[in-house]
């Protein structure tokens, strides 16, 4: 029971990375992908504490504190210095 | 009792998880940047939440609880913030269907200068 849970829950983390990295690839403009990113660092939380769940160990939550503190400055500085057209899709 | 509190725990996991592949989807399918953003902050704020109270009834201790509550309130304070400069500067870039807009608010802002903060 806890093995194919397990084996779903790291299958719906995969994919969902993948699909978000093709988003970062795809585009089309920059604040597309810095959403995206934005989407897989919260991805990377999730799966830091899944793992720590999962596992049972503790190691990983300082990691988990300073991402989720340091993580919003990425797209926030995107936004603010993006250029105000980039030309997507004019 | 800790076979039933382990199952509990990862089966919020799992739908945090699902979450996370919602707003996966969404980032794929979604047009413009506003509703690819409406998909994106439901793991940021949900998926996290769930995942961190599996991670407190898996653990049982109060100096983890004392971790993931600082991450928690930090994830609550700083999803609208990025959110709203992210969907302000797509406004702003053109990035958003214009079309597919009901009411437009910030048309009256869109008038003014740039320097005066509109």
């Amino acid at each position: 029971m806890t093995t194919v849970l397990i084996v779903v829950i790291s299958a719906v983390f995969g994919i969902s990375a993948l699909l978000t990295v093709w988003r970062i690839i795809v585009g089309p403009s920059i604040l597309d992908r810095a959403v995206a990113s934005d989407v897989l660092l919260t991805l990377l939380i999730c799966v830091l504490g899944a793992e720590m769940a999962i596992n049972h160990h503790t190691r990983t939550l300082p990691v988990l504190l300073i991402v989720a503190a340091v993580g919003v400055f990425g797209s926030i500085s995107i936004a603010r210095f993006v250029a105000r057209r980039d030309g997507a899709e004019q | 009792m800790t076979e039933v509190l382990h199952i509990v725990s990862l089966a919020l996991i799992l739908a945090g998880a699902l979450l996370c592949l919602t707003a996966a989807i969404g980032l794929l399918r979604f047009r413009d940047v506003p509703t690819r953003l409406h998909a994106a902050t439901k793991p940021q704020v949900l998926g996290l939440l769930l995942i961190v109270i599996a991670l407190g009834i898996e653990l049982q201790s109060w100096a983890a609880v004392a971790f993931l509550v600082p991450v928690m309130l930090i994830q609550f304070a700083t999803a609208p913030l990025s959110a709203h400069m992210v969907g302000r500067q797509a406004y702003r870039n053109g990035t958003i269907d214009r079309q597919e807009l009901y009411a437009d608010e910030l048309d009256a802002a869109k008038q003014t200068p740039p320097a005066a903060g509109g």
